[in-house]
This record gives structure tokens, C-alpha cells and sequence, in this order.
């Protein structure tokens, strides 16, 4: 009771970053999420009793990117703690290590779609990622909390030691898909498609958040055939109306896929969510 | 082209609406034709079945990992403009025009149909410190001089979820007074903001203090005073104008007001969002001549409530769909003075919006002022209805339609507005452009 009492109390924008933070922080912590894993981590409502959660929160970890850039700085703001404003300690934009995938070289502007000027923030999937992410988190838990520094790297390198693991018990698994040509809805795979060797060969967005005309999805559809895209990936918090259009014409299967711990109620933590994205891929090649 | 779709799309919202949402028939039927034509212009190429590969297939994943640029890194203010412009026809001079709806400049009972830029915005914002956010936003109305809409600085760490607000703002009074143009989903602000709040809203400089409290469910109170500065409704123009609430006497007579909000969700889909508010200040009252005015230095006391509440699925796998009810009312007290007795007027309006489809909002709002009505508001009914089409984030299509309603006037200080029954139409088109930040719930 009394650990319970004294726990950091983590608060993070998207399911899986809390329970990163769980893994490394152990009951030295106490984890919300402001959103659910089955909702669209763009486009969640900041509604007021969020600042409640937030005003309550000794860490807050965000995905960054500006990923949350559309609901959380109000929320941040209207918390009116101090703790988790930017640039405090108990504010961690998760990304920072993370070597960012599709990171625009030109000019960008908003001609071309809903774009993150930042690069992809779709990124904690990975094995390599999901380790880079608990050692910031670790690291940020220990400034905060420094009495607790032991316990976090004693986590840290168990977590990083069960990633390993599961590493190479899915190793046949990830081996199946290298080369595995996929279309996906939303440019959201592309981590995971570098992970696994998948090739991404289209959208069914033409552009980040613009909804596709049917001369965009004919051709998306012809390219498909030639290519013999496989797979067609779609989050579950989307519409799958045109995806599975898409699917049937193309001769593809569509899969409805999570990304986020929590996305259904056996998904409790990074774990289980990759494994579940994985056996599916695999499953279907 | 992008145009001819969009005005294809404005013509055929149901079509637009089926590609959006489920697997409908007619985007098959669409479908199957852009493929053909895809097909055929492939073997004209010589290049059967092998189609060009679409703008958006790109072959980004397998890349090497790239160090984070971070883009442009820059201390410079996240800097936006957002314009809202205008083609519309009004029978005849609306009663009462609030500072952003769009001015047609109808001439008393005659009709008016041509265009307007409503509003140009120009937003800037930043993190001044680790210890204040900074916002200002510069407004022109009508093309019609450049106003200080709001220009204020937050505070970020104060203890005992405290939180300041400095400058001139947009008072905590009701919903629609602290949103800005652009968040209103009808092209008209409701009649209660002119009639009592003032035509620009009841916006100025001032401060504010606001507290979290720290209970179970999410409950703000906050308190602020301005000086308000209004001069007295001058009946000998044109178009008479609302009587303000407050801003007589301003530099020894603040304004003040108070509010608290509660919010509670219900489950992931349901909301409710409500206030109680209050305003006290000195009314201007009206000029009926060039020295001749009453109801001057009157006491005025507004006594408010609003509610919010929202149904929105967690996310869009079943469909697009949300449904939101919105109300506020407002009952007025004015006290004896001037050659006025003590009185009490007051207003309200109702609006629901649904979004039928991804891109597609349909929004049906009624008002009405003057209940009781008062020496100083008569009564005018009105009923307004939108169809919204969201091209993206950042642009959107309005239609807007209207009817007012204006009722006898209930004093010789106030003119009476013929045609009684006045329509309106317009089409509003809303675009943004820059860095622009996340709107409130």
C-alpha cells in the first residue's frame, strides 16, 4: 500500500507507451492513457476530464512528431501542472531516439496530404524501437525519481532480455514475410514494413487523411495485381468500406490489424500487440 | 480539377458521402469505370496491364534508417491565417450583426445580394517561456480595419491549478463567446452574442483566473474583469444597433464575470459539457440624438447557462457519425436609471449538428431574443440550418440559410424592421493556411 501510495503516477498519449512504462517502471509506477487503443491516436477528442488525468501525472509520455499535435497541447495546458509542461523532465516526447522514417526531403506543404513535416510517427512496433523507448523512458523515470534508478535498469534489461526472446521465437516468422508485397490504408506501416522486410507498394490513401477518388484506387488496384500485393493492411480504427473494395478487386486479403495495446481486450501489452500483428501477417502469407 | 471535384462532390453529397463511408454501389459502379479507362489508356500505351504507379506509392519502407533532421528547428511563433469569404443575399438589413458574420451592407429594408470576406484571421502562437504561453490573434472583419481579436499570455506553472490569463481575451462567458469564427458551425453567430454580449463578443482587456478543482469529475471556476469600453447604441444610423450590456463608465466600472464548468463523459462515445455563468457591468444605453440618450449608467447584470452534449463513436470503423446539441440562454437584468424602470430581457438558441458522412455536416439552429423583451430588445425570432463540406482539415464549404423573424418593437426607441420575415442564403468558404493549433473540446 504504502509503494502504491508513493508511485509515480505516468500518464501517456497512446496505450503502448504506458505500458512500456510499466514494464520498465514496475510498481514503482501507475500508468493511464489518455487515449484507447482502438481509437485513431490523430484525431482523439481532448475532452476536459483528460485535463483531470493530466493534472494528476508526474510523467507524460507522448508520442511526438507531432502525431498528437491535433488534441494534447490544450489538454497539456489546461492540466495547469507544471510538471508536465514542455520542456519539464516530467514531459518525454518518446521519438527522440528513434530513427525516423520518412522524414520529408523536399519542401512540404499541405498540398500533399495530412503530412508529418517531422517524419513518420507511427514507430513503436518494432523490436528495436519498443527497446529504444523503454531506455528513454527508463532513463526519464530515474531523473525523476532517482531512488527508484536501480529498480528501472534492473527492468530495463529484463525487458530488453524478453524482447530479445520473443525476438527469436518469432525470428520464422519475420523470415516468412521478407520480400511480402502489401498495400496498406494509411502510411502507418512503414516501421513495421522495415522490420519485416515487407515492400510497400501503395495506399489507399493518395495522400496522409485525403480520402481516395476511384481513378486513385484503380490504379492502386492495377498496381496491385501487377505487383501481386498479397495483403492489404487497414487499422482497426478505420472505416474498412473502401479497403475491403479495394481488396476484393485486387485479388488481395484484407487485414484489419491493431496498433495499439488495448486495441481489444486480450492486447495488454506490447508483447502480445506485436505478436498479434505478426502471427496475423504470417498467418496470411 | 480539384475544383470541378469539389464542386462534382458539392452537387452529389450522397455520392460523395457512399465513397467516404461504407461499400456503396455507386463508388462499385465508379470503380469499375475508372478501372476499364485505366486499362484501356494502358494498351493505347502499349503497356497492357501495367498501369503508372500512383503519386502515392512510394517505396519508403526499407530505406535506411535516417537521422532526425527535425525539420526546420525554429523559435519563431507557430504563425496561421484563416479567411472566411462570401456570397450571399439578405431581404433586408438583419437585426442584429454580430462583428464576424458576414456584412452584405443591406440598407434597411432593402435587399442586398453579393459577396463578403466575413473574416481574415491572423493567428500567432508560442511557449514564451517556461512560464507562459502566448497567443495573439489580429482579426479584420468585412475588410473593415484590423482589430485585436485576442492578444493574451497563459500561465503554465502556477501552483494550486491555478492558471492566469492577461491581455485581451475573450471572456469565459457560455460556449460560443470564447470560440473564434471558424470553430462556429453555422456561418452567423447566434443573436444572443450581439444582443447582450456585444456584436464583437464580450472580448477585451482584462484578467482572468481560473482553478481546477481537484474533485472526481472535471469542474472549473473562474472570474475575470475588463474594461470593456461600449459607446451608446445610436438609433439615428441606418441600421440600429443592439443596446450593449457593458462598457459604460469604463475607467471606474470593470466588468466582471464569473463561470464554472463541469464536464462528464459517459462511456467513450457520450459527452456533456455545461456552465453556469454571471456578468456584471454598467449598460451604455442609446443615442437618440446628438445630446439625447437613455438608459445610460444602468445597472446590467447577466445571468447565463450552456450545455454541450456530443455523441461520437471512439473512432470510425462502424461508420462516420456524430450528433451534437448545443444551447445557451441568457436572461438579463437592467436596473432603473436614465429615464428607464428596472427590467429583464433575455435569449436563447438551440442547434444540433450531425455529421452524416466523412466530410458532410448538416446543422439546424434556432434563436430567439426579446423573452421577456425589454424597453431596450425587442423580440426577433430566427431559424437557420448549414450543410457543411469538409474538403480537409483546412477548408471547408458552407451553405447557409436562414429565416428572421422581427417583432413588433416594444418601445419608440427601437425601429421596426420591414419586411417582418427576412430569408437569407450563403456560401461560406473556409480555408486555413500555417501552423494552426488545437481547438478546445
Amino acid at each position: 500500500m504504502l509503494i502504491l501510495l508513493a508511485a509515480l503516477h505516468v500518464v501517456s498519449s497512446i496505450p503502448t507507451l504506458g505500458s512500456l512504462a510499466k514494464e520498465v517502471g514496475g510498481d514503482r509506477v501507475e500508468v493511464e492513457s489518455l487515449g484507447k487503443g482502438y481509437q485513431d491516436p490523430h484525431f482523439i477528442e481532448p475532452k476536459p476530464n483528460l485535463m483531470l488525468v493530466l493534472n494528476r501525472a508526474d510523467l507524460l509520455l507522448h508520442v511526438g512528431l507531432e502525431l498528437e499535435i491535433g488534441w494534447l497541447p490544450p489538454l497539456v495546458l489546461g492540466s495547469r501542472n507544471p510538471k508536465i509542461q514542455a520542456g519539464e523532465p516530467g514531459n518525454l516526447d518518446c521519438s527522440r531516439a528513434i530513427p525516423v522514417l520518412d522524414v520529408p526531403t523536399t519542401k512540404v506543404d499541405r498540398s500533399m496530404g495530412d503530412i508529418h513535416p517531422q517524419g513518420n510517427p507511427h514507430y513503436w512496433l518494432p523490436p528495436g524501437n519498443a527497446k529504444i523507448i523503454a531506455r528513454e523512458i527508463a532513463q526519464r523515470l530515474a531523473q525523476i525519481d532517482p531512488d527508484g534508478r536501480a529498480a528501472y535498469e534492473k527492468n530495463l534489461a529484463a525487458f530488453n532480455e524478453r524482447v530479445d526472446a520473443k525476438a527469436k521465437e518469432w525470428a520464422p516468422r519475420v523470415a516468412k514475410l521478407k520480400g511480402v508485397k502489401i498495400a496498406t490504408y494509411h502510411k502507418s506501416w512503414s516501421y513495421v514494413s522495415q522490420w519485416l522486410g515487407l515492400e510497400e507498394i501503395g495506399y489507399v490513401e493518395p495522400k496522409p487523411g485525403i480520402p481516395p477518388d476511384p481513378q486513385h484506387l484503380a490504379r492502386l488496384i492495377g498496381v496491385m495485381k501487377q505487383d501481386g500485393a498479397r495483403l492489404l493492411l487497414v487499422e482497426d480504427f478505420y472505416n474498412k468500406g473502401v479497403a475491403s473494395l479495394v481488396a476484393e478487386k485486387a485479388g488481395a486479403k484484407l487485414l484489419t490489424l491493431p496498433t495499439d495495446v488495448g486495441a481489444t481486450p486480450q492486447i495488454k501489452d506490447w508483447f502480445s500487440l506485436v505478436e498479434t500483428v505478426l502471427v496475423a501477417l504470417s498467418s496470411n502469407v | 480539377m480539384k475544383f470541378a471535384l469539389l464542386l462534382v462532390a458539392l452537387a452529389f453529397p450522397a455520392a460523395a458521402q457512399q465513397a467516404d463511408g461504407g461499400v456503396p454501389e455507386d463508388l462499385q459502379k465508379e470503380l469499375e469505370k475508372a478501372i476499364q479507362s485505366d486499362q484501356s489508356a494502358a494498351q493505347k500505351q502499349g503497356q497492357p496491364g501495367a498501369p503508372a504507379p500512383p503519386a502515392a506509392v512510394a517505396q519508403s519502407a526499407g530505406a535506411t534508417p535516417q537521422t532526425l533532421p527535425r525539420g526546420s528547428q525554429s523559435l519563431n511563433p507557430d504563425i496561421s491565417a484563416i479567411v472566411d469569404a462570401d456570397l450571399g443575399y439578405v431581404r433586408r438589413a438583419p437585426q442584429l450583426l454580430s462583428g464576424d458574420d458576414p456584412d452584405l451592407h443591406a440598407d434597411g429594408t432593402r435587399h442586398a445580394l453579393g459577396a463578403a470576406v466575413q473574416e481574415v484571421e491572423l493567428a500567432f502562437s508560442a511557449i514564451v517561456d517556461p512560464y507562459f504561453k502566448g497567443e495573439v490573434y489580429l482579426t479584420i472583419p468585412n475588410l473593415d480595419g484590423i482589430e485585436v481579436e485576442e492578444a493574451f499570455a497563459t500561465t503554465t506553472s502556477l501552483p494550486w491549478n491555478l492558471q492566469v490569463k492577461a491581455g485581451s481575451f475573450r471572456g469565459a462567458f457560455g460556449r460560443q463567446n470564447g470560440q473564434h469564427l471558424h470553430v462556429q458551425d453555422f456561418t452567423r453567430r447566434p443573436l444572443i452574442n450581439a444582443a447582450f454580449l456585444g456584436a464583437d463578443g464580450m472580448r477585451g482587456p482584462g484578467v482572468q483566473v481560473s482553478w481546477l478543482s481537484p474533485l472526481p469529475f472535471f469542474l472549473t471556476l473562474s472570474a475575470e474583469a475588463f474594461s470593456l469600453r461600449s459607446d451608446p447604441a445610436d438609433q439615428t444610423q441606418a441600421l440600429p444597433q443592439p443596446v450593449a450590456s457593458f462598457g459604460a463608465d469604463a475607467s471606474a466600472r470593470p466588468t466582471v464575470a464569473a463561470e464554472a464548468k463541469v464536464f462528464f463523459p459517459f462511456g467513450d462515445a457520450v459527452s456533456f459539457y455545461g456552465g453556469l455563468n454571471f456578468a456584471s457591468g454598467k449598460s451604455p444605453g442609446l443615442l437618440l440624438g446628438p445630446a439625447s440618450t437613455v438608459g445610460a449608467g444602468r445597472e446590467a447584470q447577466l445571468y447565463g447557462a450552456d450545455v454541450y452534449v456530443k455523441w461520437k463513436p471512439p473512432n470510425v470503423a462502424q461508420g462516420y457519425g456524430s450528433l451534437a446539441f448545443q444551447a445557451e440562454a441568457i436572461l438579463r437584468h437592467l436596473g432603473a436609471g436614465d429615464a428607464l424602470q428596472d427590467e429583464w430581457d433575455g435569449g436563447a438558441y438551440a442547434q444540433v449538428v450531425a455529421q452524416l458522412a466523412r466530410r458532410w455536416f448538416i446543422g439546424l439552429r434556432g434563436d430567439v431574443i426579446g423573452v421577456p423583451s425589454s424597453s431596450v430588445l425587442g423580440r426577433t425570432e430566427r431559424v437557420g440550418t448549414s450543410l457543411t463540406f469538409q474538403a480537409s482539415e483546412f477548408a471547408r464549404v458552407r451553405g447557409y440559410l436562414e429565416a428572421e423573424h422581427a417583432g413588433s418593437a416594444p418601445s419608440a426607441f427601437l425601429p421596426q424592421a420591414l419586411p417582418e420575415w427576412a430569408p437569407a442564403a450563403y456560401l461560406q468558404l473556409e480555408i486555413s493556411i500555417g501552423a494552426h493549433g488545437a481547438h478546445p473540446f
